[in-house]
């Protein structure tokens, strides 16, 4: 490239030695100094983009991979947490809906059970009444019973008492005839 | 006190021997109790109470015990003896037996029988009626 480039010096300078001679020296620029300063920062370039960009974009690039990767990976979790939000909020209302029914249910056998021994109380008290009434009854009879009884013997005493005081002798006479004829018929 | 099969048999037997024409007689009584005197079995109180017994319930059934309250005529016992007489078919001799506490009827125990129809008797059939 350096040859080339010197030759091309060397053959267009006949035609231009004027002017750009002119030109290069208002300007300060030695030729082959610009020429050795563009060859080492070619090289120097070279360098760099082979030892230190490549290796820096190269890791670049691998970041902007994994953080591509970390965000595709945050979004699928995050569409994995709301489906599994989703799920868990379906079974908490079929659990709630299972609940309420168990509640109802509960409720009714409740209800049921109460109804059943609020029956059978009234049904064993009214067996209680029935059963005390019989045996008012029965005392009461008993009662009217030895009532009667006492009456009677009271009666007999009385009526013993009485025919002992007023009987006369000729009204057992007879009495006693007619028992005669009482026994003797037996 | 036991008293023995024995000494029931034997005075069972004394008991036989007593009577007269199925009347307990007094004479028979009285030579039984002189043989038992001269002869004392085993068990001699036993058997004179069993004896004595059956000698007792031999009499109660030939005598009538009229108890009555209030006047009674002869007639009246006669006409008891008769019917008893009658009954049982053996002789029964009754006897008056005032009692007080009949009011007025009779009560007549011949044996184990007795017949009964005074106030008390009355009373107490109606009060066990009602």
């Amino acid at each position: 490239m350096l040859s080339y480039l010197l030759f091309l010096a060397t053959a267009e300078e006949g035609e231009k030695a004027s002017a750009v001679t002119k030109l290069l020296s208002d300007f300060g620029i030695d030729l082959p100094l610009l020429l050795a300063q563009i060859l080492c920062f070619s090289i120097v370039a070279i360098l760099l983009w082979r030892f230190a960009f490549k290796p820096v974009l190269s890791t670049m690039e691998d970041r902007q991979r994994q953080i591509e990767s970390g965000l595709r990976y945050a979004e699928e979790t995050k569409a994995l947490l709301a489906q599994a939000q989703q799920e868990s909020a379906a079974i908490i209302k079929q659990a709630q809906l299972e609940g309420a029914r168990f509640v109802e249910e509960t409720r009714k056998t409740a209800k049921e059970f109460l109804d059943q021994q609020q029956k059978d109380a009234t049904v064993r008290a009214n067996e209680l009444i029935a059963k005390a009434l019989q045996a008012i009854e029965l005392e009461h009879g008993k009662m009217l019973d030895q009532a009667r009884l006492e009456v009677a013997r009271l009666v007999v005493l009385t009526t013993q008492h009485v025919l002992a005081k007023e009987l006369s002798d000729a009204e057992r006479a007879r009495y006693n005839e007619a028992a005669t004829r009482e026994i003797t018929v037996i | 006190m036991q008293v023995s099969k024995q000494s029931r048999q034997f005075a069972r037997q004394l008991f036989r021997l007593s009577l007269a024409d199925g009347q307990i007689s007094a004479e028979r009584v009285n030579s039984v109790l002189i043989y038992l005197n001269q002869h004392p079995p085993r068990q001699p109180l036993a058997i004179l109470k069993h004896y004595h017994r059956l000698v007792a319930a031999q009499l109660a059934k030939n005598h009538a015990s009229v108890e009555h309250a209030g006047p009674i005529a002869d007639s009246i016992l006669h006409t008891i003896e008769r019917a008893l007489t009658q009954k049982y078919q053996r002789p029964v001799t009754a006897t008056a037996e005032p009692n007080p506490d009949l009011i007025a009827g009779l009560r007549i125990t011949v044996g184990d029988d007795v017949y009964e129809s005074s106030i008390p008797s009355h009373l107490a059939a109606l009060a066990s009626s009602v």
